[in-house]
């Protein structure tokens, strides 16, 4: 099908890229590495530029790219026998970025330790504001798995969380010496 | 949506890419057009070195053909020439036996 939209990579790369290195940097926990998988995923682009027909078709090539990309990345890493999270708090403490909210910061590091599907569901859901449907098609699984996994997700991140608050507010209490 | 999702929306914004990374792609993207460019010149040279070549291979071929073609022409003109040669000897002969036969006959 023809189509009139011309896309410019250099553009693209500037809308994109912020997008697409969170999604890798949220999924893999490794800065250095998701900066490598979001150069991966642009050179691709660039291969695969005469078939893209629209900024929306670009934004979802992106999108469901880098997270192929990503779990690509995890798999390698645990064949090889790392265990990528424990080597990352290892080598770079998570890299928590200053947030307003301590929560916020802590929710992420919170995410790092959900299995891989429940970790990509929420990533697409929360960061990139997309619905199950979506979230399906990107990840290229059935809606029911992903609902299911969005479900337990937020479940152990909200658990996660009210563990992580009750200890923040039991240290606080002890250093006040209630 | 409640609180806690409200949180993990702010939570999980988009980070701003490292200001490097377009550089370094743009010259990655810069190393691989040329590697891609090289590579189809080297394509096209090797083509073009295979067509001379199945050129001159065919050009000799077609020439030695011809030869052969030539020396077997000849060959066959000498034997259909030494055919002729022969049979025109044994009608000499016939010829000569039937002049003899006649000459006595008379």
């Amino acid at each position: 099908m023809a189509h009139d939209w011309q896309p410019d990579f250099e553009q693209l790369v500037d809308e994109h890229q912020s997008m697409v290195f969170s999604l890798a940097w949220r999924m893999t926990g490794d800065r250095g590495l998701a900066e490598e998988i979001a150069q991966d995923v642009f050179l691709e682009l660039d291969r695969h530029l005469g078939k893209i027909e629209s900024p929306m078709h670009a934004l979802h090539w992106l999108r469901r790219v880098a997270m192929s990309r990503s779990a690509d990345a995890l798999r390698r890493r645990r064949v090889r026998g790392v265990d990528l999270w424990v080597e990352i708090e290892e080598k770079h403490g998570m890299q928590v970025v200053e947030r307003p909210s301590p929560l916020g910061a802590r929710l992420e590091q919170l995410l790092a330790t959900l299995p891989e599907p429940q970790r990509a569901a929420l990533v697409l859901r929360y960061q990139e504001d997309l619905t199950p449907e979506e979230i399906a098609a990107t990840l290229e699984a059935p809606l029911a798995t992903v609902k299911s996994h969005l479900q337990r997700g937020l479940k152990l991140l909200r658990a996660k969380a009210t563990d992580h608050l009750r200890e923040y507010i039991r240290a606080k209490e002890q250093a006040r010496g209630v | 949506m409640d609180d806690f999702e409200e949180e993990l929306r702010q939570a999980f914004e988009r980070r701003p890419a490292p200001p490097s990374l377009k550089r370094k792609l743009m010259e990655r993207r810069g190393r691989q057009r040329t590697e891609r460019l090289r590579g189809r010149t080297v394509i096209w040279q090797r083509l073009a070195a295979s067509l001379v070549l199945v050129a001159v291979l065919g050009g000799g071929l077609a020439a030695w053909r011809n030869r052969e073609e030539q020396r077997k022409g000849e060959a066959a003109r000498e034997q259909v020439l030494t055919a002729l040669r022969i049979t025109g000897q044994a009608l000499d002969h016939m010829n000569a036996q039937l002049a003899a036969r006649d000459h006595a006959q008379e």
